[in-house]
């Protein structure tokens, strides 16, 4: 029989008060990969800060060192705070804070002497995880947030007594696998509420787009690669030469830049209420919602600024939005955290005159740009006084001239740079020309006003577009009757942009993307890289938009769908089932159960049967009767085990096999034997078994 | 008085009551009305961790957060459930030590026996603490108790308990005994041997003839050449008694009682080494002379027992 060994003390045990260094790896390993996800927001010195704390616990170890003093505990936490202001300026920032976060569970690890301690790191280190999520929430934070949980698991596992890694793993697999189908079905469930009280927020970096436009910005943002939003479309997709995305208008030219006047600077500037420039609502309240053209699903990237893009004029949105006379739309908060926005516009510019009236729309600083006025005088004599033919001939006069797109233009100095840049240099990208061009129609005495947004946007094959900061563009809104026109002087210089994007543009090779030099982008052209990257961007956009803009309007369409499902289902069961009404469906249901659990039963007796059949009786007697076939009988009055034994003597090659059965068998039988030893000798048994028809000599005759 | 024996009777059955409702009877598997399930600091933590993670979820509108939060309480959900699977059935018996003296330990064996295998169970008792695994049906401890007073030692019940598999909580089985543990007076050798002894070479009594051995008689009287020729114990049989009768004596031993008894337990360990045969005479019993296992078990258990006589103060 076996004879169980006495099992050890638990790792550390309880008595002991030490945790032992390798429980110790184990914490500082996991805090390695909590701080993994915040690798790309900390302050660099935080690892340096890890790594010594792990270097000092070591040495220590080593040196059997008592433990760290108060002392030096408390100026560990006083540098600590010293260096996050000097890191940050404040420790009041959301920054700071998580700082501090951090460095407090680095420095937890001085003290960690018996369980307990060890257990407080491995909570801290899960806040550390669930503080990584407001920086990003992406498809590689939450795998590397799985397995930060899955390791803090094991830990525990370790704490509790598991001894060896294999089998915390092993617990820690289990625990995490069947407690994930309760966690999806919490997640789904759980209703979504608002924020109960406000909390300090990141300070998101501002990018892309920015609310004025000297020459030289929208170039800044072809070098970058980052994404600006994505969006999918409800019924038609717009045409390439459609995806104009309007996001701010510029109606203030300070003779060097357009700048945007928000409602509260018109509303001081023309000494009228705040509610006549824009108004809150899931309608926009300036213009007849009849001409809905595109309705998209759009999944905004954070920002701190509350801009919102719409192609064409803004006409209703899923949530409340501040819908701004201009015809554009903003967000009533900054988004700390991607968001989903439903809506509908119109494609084309808005039909409704802008608050701000003409006059504000014709303003330009006096005595600047004498030639331009010189060449705006004569072609509206050309055109004869009549705007559109007007408008014409300037757009046609950038097609003819010689007029570059370059996303690298020469700089421009000086106090009259519409003149500069029409007369003298003549290269430039869409901000120069819709600046110049918004110059000109405002010279004519047309209102106009610069529109600056993004064209474009690379349409996935599942449908999907993201459009990236390279795709900013700006062009121009000219004030005719009944309505804005748009007017983009790009198309005609340069229509690939219009097309194919910014990329297109031959002469800016040399800056699209230098910001972005190791992006996925840049291999366009390599077939399987980019298939990689689109898949990739496919995975992303449905987590984003699943799993992350999972919030009160999804989780009420998914419940509605799985009532909806299980109301077909019932209904289904009704047509199907005998009996009308829900009394006879239940009893119908009652006997499915019925049927359903004497299924369980049979198969059940099957098992029984099964493992009967290993039953060593059973197999002895199918012995019995072999050896009975082959002229070995048993006597009558022979218990099976003293028949084998007998046949053994004259059984030759088999007759080890023919005893060792009997001793099993009698063994099995008679002696109180362990389950497992009881299962080890019928395996021996049924082996046993067939090796003697195996070896058994050949029949003998008669019988 | 009266009053008290009756508010002790009362008082005894409650807690027999009690213990009825609260543990199980060692040798049977535990079952599930009598696994309790306690919540540790670290488990009550837990739940504070699930819940902060919720708000914070819900304040920063933050789905991962969210499904964290989700996850551990799963996670708590599962590991309950765990843990008290892993104490569920498992079947403890208790092996008392044999030889137990006063100022010594008793090295109490359990073992545990179980289908399924089991981790980090805890065993304890009264104070002592024992880790131990249940692999390939059965894992065993040995804990150690000690042992200062002679007498019959009221031994508590096993606690049974395990943390596994986060140390959230606490599952709990009481396992009630009715054994009990005598323990025997501590050997004292005495200085001058007061026993007169014969000399372990002078010839014994003639030879008389062999015997089926039976359990229980002495080994210096076994045939071993016999044994080491045909493998049949037997005992060899002298037509004499073999020794001069030997008798202990509790009265003419000196000292406390206590010093006595101790006294006493000695020289029945000496002469039962020395395969000799003894009687015990104490106030109020006397144990018949005999010899082997038997008769050394029966003698210390009788001064394990002896209640001094009331007026013989340290004498």
């Amino acid at each position: 029989m076996r004879s169980a060994r006495p099992a050890a003390g638990p790792p550390g045990g309880r008595s002991s008060r030490r945790l032992e260094p390798a429980l110790l790896r184990e914490l500082f390993l996991g805090q390695c990969l909590v701080l993994a996800l915040h690798l790309a927001w900390m302050p660099a010195w935080l690892a340096a800060l890890a790594l010594a704390v792990a270097g000092f616990r070591g040495w220590q170890w080593r040196r059997g060192l008592p433990r760290v003093g108060v002392v030096t505990r408390i100026a560990a936490v006083g540098g600590l705070v010293l260096a996050l202001r000097w890191e940050y300026g404040t420790l009041g920032s959301m920054d700071g804070l998580i700082g501090l976060l951090l460095g407090v569970y680095l420095l937890k690890l001085l003290e960690t002497e018996d369980r307990r301690d060890a257990r407080v790191v491995v909570m801290i280190g899960l806040i550390a995880t669930v503080v990584a999520f407001l920086h990003d929430q992406g498809v590689p934070m939450a795998i590397g947030a799985l397995l930060a949980l899955a390791w803090l698991l094991q830990s525990l596992v370790r704490l509790a007594g598991g001894r060896d890694p294999r089998q915390a793993w092993r617990e820690a697999a289990w625990l995490l696998a069947l407690s994930a189908p309760l966690m999806a079905l919490l997640f789904v469930a759980f209703p979504r509420l608002g924020p109960l009280w406000s909390m300090p927020q990141l300070d998101r970096a501002a990018t892309g787009l920015s609310d004025t436009i000297a020459p030289g910005d929208i170039a800044e943002l072809s070098r970058s690669a980052d994404r600006a939003f994505r969006a999918r479309f409800e019924g038609p997709e717009p045409a390439p030469g459609e995806r104009y995305w309007r996001v701010y208008t510029l109606s203030h030219f300070d003779g060097v830049r357009w700048s945007r006047a928000s409602p509260e600077q018109l509303a001081a500037t023309l000494e009228r209420p705040v509610e006549a420039f824009a108004g809150v609502g899931t309608r926009t309240p300036w213009q007849a919602p009849g001409g809905t053209r595109f309705r998209a699903e759009l999944l905004l990237e954070p920002d701190s600024r509350p801009w919102r893009p719409s192609l064409g004029a803004p006409l209703a949105s899923g949530q409340p939005q501040r819908y701004l006379g201009d015809g554009t739309l903003e967000g009533l908060a900054a988004l700390s955290s991607r968001a989903l926005l439903r809506l509908e516009s119109s494609g084309a510019a808005p039909a409704h005159p802008d608050p701000a009236g003409s006059r504000w729309h014709r303003l330009l600083p006096v005595e600047a740009n004498p030639r331009t006025r010189a060449l705006v005088e004569r072609l509206w004599r050309d055109s004869g006084g009549d705007p559109d033919a007007y408008l014409r001939a300037m757009m046609a006069r950038f097609g003819e001239a010689p007029y570059r797109y370059t996303l690298s233009p020469p700089r421009l100095g000086g106090s009259d740079r519409v003149d500069d840049f029409l007369f003298d240099t003549r290269a430039g990208y869409c901000s120069h020309y819709a600046s110049a061009a918004a110059v000109m129609a405002r010279m004519a005495g047309i209102p106009a006003r610069v529109v600056a947004g993004f064209l474009g946007g690379e349409r996935h094959p599942d449908g999907h577009y993201t459009v990236r900061d390279y795709d900013a563009h700006a062009w121009v809104e000219v004030w005719r009757e009944g309505g804005w026109q748009r007017l983009d002087p790009t198309a005609v210089i340069a229509p690939e942009r219009i097309d194919r994007g910014t990329q297109a543009v031959e002469a800016g090779g040399e800056a699209f993307l230098a910001d972005a030099r190791f992006s996925a982008l840049r291999l366009r052209d390599v077939g399987w890289a980019n298939r990689l990257r689109l898949g990739w961007e496919r995975l992303e956009y449905r987590w984003q938009r699943g799993v992350i803009g999972y919030q009160r309007e999804s989780r009420r369409s998914l419940l509605a769908q799985l009532t909806e499902g299980w109301r077909a289902l019932w209904a289904r069961l009704e047509t199907w089932l005998p009996g009308r009404g829900v009394l006879a469906t239940t009893l119908g249901l009652a006997a499915l159960l019925l049927l359903a659990a004497g299924a369980a039963l049979l198969v059940r007796l099957g098992v029984v049967r099964w493992r009967r059949r290993r039953d060593e009786r059973r197999l002895v007697g199918a012995l019995q009767a072999w050896l009975a076939r082959r002229g070995w009988a048993a006597m009558p009055g022979e218990s099976p085990a003293a028949h084998l034994r007998r046949i053994a003597l004259e059984a030759g090659p088999a007759g080890r096999a023919l005893n060792d059965c009997a001793h099993d068998l009698e063994r099995l039988a008679y002696a109180p034997l362990e389950a497992p030893e009881r299962a080890a000798r019928r395996r021996r048994l049924s082996r046993r078994a067939a090796e003697v028809r195996r070896r058994l000599p050949r029949p003998r005759r008669g019988g | 008085m009266a009053e008290g024996t009756a508010r002790d009777v009362r008082r005894e059955r409650l807690r027999r009551w009690w213990r009825g409702r609260l543990a199980t009877p060692v040798d049977a598997p535990l079952p599930q009305r009598r696994l309790f399930l306690i919540p540790t600091r670290f488990g009550l933590g837990w739940a504070t961790l699930v819940v902060v993670l919720l708000l914070f979820g819900i304040n920063y509108q933050n789905n991962l957060a969210y499904a964290l939060a989700f996850w551990l309480f799963a996670i708590a959900v599962v590991a309950l459930l765990r843990g008290w699977f892993n104490l569920l059935g498992v079947t403890p018996a208790l092996h008392l030590p044999r030889d137990v003296f006063a100022g010594g330990e008793a090295r109490l064996r359990v073992v545990v026996r179980a289908r399924r295998p089991r981790t980090a169970l805890e065993l304890r008792v009264d104070g002592a603490e024992a880790w131990l695994e249940v692999a390939d049906g059965v894992g065993e401890a040995e804990l150690s108790l000690p042992t200062p007073t002679r007498g019959p030692f009221a031994l508590p019940w096993l606690r049974l308990e395990t943390r596994w598999p986060l140390g959230l909580v606490r599952v709990v089985a009481w396992v009630s005994h009715d054994a009990e543990l005598l323990v025997w007076p501590r050997p004292l050798e005495e200085e001058a041997p007061s026993g007169r002894r014969r000399d372990a070479d002078e010839a014994a009594g003639d030879f008389a003839g062999l015997r089926r051995f039976q359990p229980g008689d002495s080994p210096g009287q076994v045939a071993w050449k016999q044994w080491s020729r045909s493998g049949v114990l037997a005992t060899k049989q002298f037509s004499a008694p073999p020794r001069r009768e030997c008798w202990l004596d509790y009265d003419a031993c000196h000292g406390t009682p206590e010093r006595r008894l101790s006294l006493l337990c000695a020289r029945v360990l000496t002469l039962h080494r020395a395969g000799e045969r003894f009687g015990l005479r104490l106030p109020g019993l006397t144990l018949a002379q005999g010899e082997g296992d038997g008769q050394r078990r029966r003698a210390l258990d009788a001064l394990a027992r002896f209640a001094p006589p009331t007026g013989e103060g340290a004498g």
